[in-house]
């Protein structure tokens, strides 16, 4: 069953007034359930390649389909709606809300859905044990280490059992052994859960674990 | 880049095309400078002020130049042809300048790899204008102004069941200002609808439809008003029932100021609405929660915290200097403690002491904290110089009108032409009626007074001592040592020795007693305290008064008539103006002096004040209208309490730039917090926060400051009132003639400043946190 379709995506940045074209009609199907890495060289596109698929970022043409819903038809607040409720962000470098604790940040999301306080602070508090976190609950992100604080994005991103998960190089401001572990929960995580995930990295060895390998390589994505 | 330089311009044909269209404009200045009105028009648009001022200013003086040059008989026939070629000259102009400018196609470049791709389909869809937007935001400014005029117009005229009532006392009819407010009301709902019905509709701000509808639905019904009252042929022939509005903006000198005023309210609540509805819409339907937004704005901007209150609080009740020397005395005495300790921790435990001198460290605030203090000092101290000023300024306004009426009546009743002999029973029928509490008749005349050397011209009145205190409060405001009674009983004055010298003989008149003592016995007169100053007289003296009115004829025609009287006792009323003018005597002695066998007025106390117009209204529907007629104490001083009231509106407006100058800071300090974070707004998109939900999120912050700043005026306001009403502050009586600054806590005065600063801040706001909306996520999130 094809989870992601993604057919013909273009995408251009630009950078001192030049035209660079990143993604040169990118085409990929994902199954449901896929757990993919996905490594390239820096400045290839792999993180511009998340945030379109994210819809967090606008391309110049392309086509997306989520479990047959073509993403780029949805009106602004529903693509705010679908960011909400189907994927699950993890960034290289943590981007936890500075005020929050990390159980505030992990319920943040069940909040902006409008759930009750209550049950978003049970929920965060699962997904924190479920990480491993159940000491660090009422600190906040400054207090925390970067494998913690890495962790606390993870539950986050998991806290409305999300669909989709992109991750981009969330290994890539730690060390090695912290590393692995982060990755050892992904790859946990998408056993248990079934969530569709592409996994941004650097880490050659990382991307070696991964079911499914992929390399983006001058705008084009091909099996490696 | 070859992509940049599309456009070509024909510098030549540009040129000459401007200079044709301007000469067009010349040519139709001249034209028009031939008709009539076009110059008052013009006038009235350039004092207008807003926008076109300074362009219709310039028009004028074309027009005015061109009416003296152009000399007027020779030149009116061919007027027609002025105008047309005019036209041509304007038009011909314009399509020179559009042929000067040319669009050149890019020079060909290799396609580019996604020639012929499918285009990012929200781009294809894109479209920014809507014309059922443009309808609701165009056609809500419209019906809010038409249903301005139309029920401003019914309310004030009269109307009932859509026609003008021959008869229209006994149609619904409200005063003038009453009929605006309500009108007023009503049409910024329908603005605020409006724009919120838009704004939720298109699920944006949708400025171009916003400014289009305020632009050409909007300005034509203010334009035709202003042009109307420039030119009042016309509007006594169209619109005169409108006059019922410009009356009201009429009173503020510039009746078209007032049509532009109301339609720039009409489009601020437009603004409100639309901003209102884009954020209630935000998630993609009708969302008015504001749960998690307010948990981020409240740990964003922590305004109720109770140092930062207690300090702002401090500043606004003891200025600056004092709470900073004592803060500055407790962050020292805190210092030393704390190093102590820390010291003392270090001897035991080196890695504890860094620990705690860390967190020591990491108190400091941010600037954003910082300038959030300063935001909501800004507005405290904006809401609690209206709160004092406008207290204060009632307080004399209370202070003036007590006087006022403690001296004069409250209504008094008189009569046309014929002499008010019949003031007993007049004063029955009064007695009987609801809210009345006090009458008295009257006797007012004016006269003059000596004494010695001294003389001046008084007005003097004639009272009944019995009843004068259930009416004014003379009794009350007599000094010790004279008395009221003294009025009734002149023998029981005891006369000072030294003025009776000047006067041996005894005036014609003078009342002789059984007890024969070497002083006669005048009749009392009670004098100002100002007035007796200046006549150097003092209880017990004897004054002269003088009145050229009904005296016997001489020799040479009537002779002033004049009458000793003896000063029964001093009044303090207060007010400057009385004390210096007023001097009563007996009814009776008035009556005889005045060879009059009925009185001046009656006048009457009522229960309530501020009902004084309607009671009045009511005695003289009980006593048959003509001859009789009341005024009240509103109509008989409306320029002095007229005076006061605008007084106070421009203090009011004035004191209102404070609190804008301070949502100006407001502005500021919400900049900063968006730009501080970026990266967080960036990651809340990420989780799925919509646009909507980052807007509330900052207007809260801002809301935030305003509430706190203006419950702190608030208070502080209060406190200072209540303060300045409790010990009081000493006048300089050199100066003023009341001892203290006076001081009346009105609930609604206070309430406005408050609701003021709300509406400030939350405007203040409005601008940043749309701005905040507006931050791509991915820009947010490169940034590290």
């Amino acid at each position: 069953m094809i989870g992601l379709e993604i057919r013909n995506l273009f995408k251009s940045y630009f950078l001192h007034g030049k035209r660079i074209d990143v993604l040169r009609g990118v085409s990929l199907d994902l199954a449901a359930g896929e757990l993919v890495s996905l490594v390239g060289a820096s400045g290839s596109g792999k993180s511009t390649f998340l945030h379109v698929i994210g819809l967090l970022d606008a391309p110049a043409a392309g086509e997306i389909r989520f479990n047959g819903r073509d993403l780029f038809e949805m009106s602004d607040p529903a693509v705010a709606d679908f960011r909400n409720r189907t994927i699950g962000f993890v960034f290289q470098s943590h981007y936890l809300l500075p005020e929050f604790t990390a159980l505030e940040n992990v319920a943040m999301p069940a909040l902006i859905q409008r759930w009750e306080r209550g049950p978003a602070v049970r929920r965060a508090r699962e997904l924190l044990l479920r990480v491993g976190l159940e000491k660090r609950i009422d600190h906040r992100p400054g207090e925390l280490s970067g494998g913690e604080a890495q962790r606390v994005a993870l539950a986050r991103a998991l806290v409305l059992k999300p669909a989709l998960l992109l991750a981009d190089e969330p290994t890539g401001n730690l060390d090695p052994v912290t590393g692995e572990g982060i990755h050892q929960l992904l790859r946990e995580v998408n056993r248990e859960l079934g969530i569709t995930a592409i996994v941004v990295t650097h880490n050659e060895a990382l991307a070696e674990s991964m079911p499914r390998r992929l390399r983006l390589l001058d705008g084009q994505v091909f099996p490696s | 880049m070859p992509s940049d330089r599309q456009t070509q311009y024909r510098w030549k044909y540009l040129w000459a095309g401007a200079a044709l269209a301007a000469f067009g404009m010349l040519l139709a200045a001249i034209a028009a400078s031939a008709e009539r009105r076009v110059l008052e028009l013009l006038e009235q648009l350039s004092l207008s002020g807003i926008g076109w001022g300074v362009l219709a200013t310039l028009v004028k003086a074309v027009v005015t130049v061109g009416r003296t040059s152009a000399s007027a008989p020779a030149f009116a026939p061919t007027v027609g042809r002025v105008w047309a070629s005019a036209a041509g000259l304007w038009i011909l102009g314009w399509t020179l300048i559009g042929t000067s400018i040319r669009y050149l196609s890019p020079p060909a470049q290799a396609p580019s790899p996604a020639h012929g791709a499918p285009l990012f389909r929200r781009l294809a869809r894109y479209r920014d204008f809507d014309w059922g937007t443009l309808l609701a935001y165009g056609g809500g400014v419209l019906a809010s102004e038409l249903a301005l005029i139309v029920l401003h117009t019914a309310l004030v005229t009269g109307v009932r069941f859509g026609r003008v009532l021959e008869n229209r006392s006994d149609a619904w009819q409200v005063p003038p200002p009453v009929a605006f407010a309500i009108s007023l009301l009503v049409a910024f709902a329908i603005a605020f609808a409006a724009g919120f019905l838009g704004a939720a509709r298109a699920k944006r701000l949708a400025t171009p439809e916003a400014t289009l509808g305020l632009l050409y639905f909007g300005l034509p019904i203010p334009l035709l008003l202003s042009a109307l009252s420039a030119n009042p042929d016309a509007q006594l022939r169209i619109g005169y029932r409108l006059r019922e509005i410009w009356y009201l903006a009429g009173l503020l000198g510039r009746p078209e100021l007032g049509y532009w005023l109301v339609y720039l309210g009409l489009a601020l609540m437009i603004f409100l609405g639309i901003t209102t509805g884009f954020v209630a819409t935000g998630s993609g339907r009708m969302d008015l929660r504001s749960g998690f937004e307010l948990f981020i704005a409240r740990r964003h901007v922590s305004v109720f915290r109770p140092r930062l209150l207690l300090s702002v609080l401090a500043i606004l009740m003891f200025g600056i200097i004092p709470p900073l020397i004592v803060y500055a005395m407790v962050r020292a005495a805190e210092a030393a403690v704390e190093q102590t300790r820390i010291r003392a921790l270090g001897l035991a435990d080196p890695l504890k002491a860094t620990e705690a001198l860390h967190h020591w460290k990491t108190r400091e605030q941010s600037p954003t904290a910082m300038m959030t203090t300063l935001s909501v000092g800004g507005v405290g101290v904006g809401v609690m110089a209206l709160i004092i000023v406008l207290s204060v300024m009632s307080g004399f306004e209370a202070d003036l009108q007590q006087k006022i009426i403690g001296t004069n009546a409250q209504v008094v009743v008189s009569k046309y032409a014929d002499s008010f002999s019949e003031y007993r029973e007049v004063i029955d029928k009064v007695r009987e009626m609801r809210g009345v509490v006090g009458e008295t008749p009257f006797i007012l005349n004016e006269v003059m007074i000596s004494s010695g050397q001294n003389i001046a011209g008084v007005i003097i009145k004639g009272i009944d001592p019995a009843s004068v205190g259930n009416v004014t409060d003379l009794p009350k405001n007599i000094l010790p040592g004279g008395s009221l009674d003294n009025l009734s009983h002149p023998e029981k004055i005891i006369a000072r020795p030294i003025s009776n010298t000047s006067s041996p003989e005894p005036a014609p008149g003078a009342v002789r007693t059984e007890r024969d003592p070497p002083t006669p016995v005048f009749q009392g007169i009670i004098v100002g305290r100002e007035l007796a100053g200046s006549l150097h007289v003092n209880v017990g003296d004897r004054v002269d008064i003088i009145s050229p009115l009904g005296g016997e004829l001489g020799p040479q025609g009537p002779v002033p008539k004049s009458r000793p009287f003896r000063v029964a006792g001093i009044f303090y009323s207060g007010m400057y103006e009385y004390d210096a003018k007023f001097v009563y005597i007996l009814l009776e002695t008035a009556q005889k002096f005045f060879n009059m066998e009925g009185v001046s007025g009656v006048e009457v106390r009522v229960a309530d004040v501020d009902d004084a117009r309607r009671v009045a209204k009511a005695i003289t529907e009980q006593l048959d209208g003509w001859p009789y007629r009341t005024r009240d104490w509103g109509e008989m001083n409306r320029n002095l309490f007229s005076a006061l009231r605008l007084e106070k509106l421009v203090m009011g407006i004035i004191l209102t730039i404070i609190v804008i100058v301070a949502g100006g800071l407001i502005v500021a300090t919400v900049i900063m917090l968006v730009l501080e974070k970026r990266k967080e707004i960036a990651v809340l998109k990420a989780l799925g926060v919509p646009d909507g939900g980052i807007v509330k999120i900052f207007l809260t912050e801002g809301l935030q400051i305003g509430i706190a700043g203006g419950l702190l005026g608030l208070l502080s306001g209060l406190s200072w009132c209540l303060l300045i009403e409790k010990i009081g502050i000493k006048l300089d009586p050199q100066v003023y003639y009341i001892p203290e600054l006076p001081v009346k806590i009105e609930p609604l005065q206070t309430v406005i400043p408050v609701l003021i600063a709300v509406l400030v801040t939350y405007l203040a706001s409005i601008y940043p946190a749309l701005k905040a909306s507006q931050v791509e996520p991915v820009e947010g999130l490169r940034s590290e």
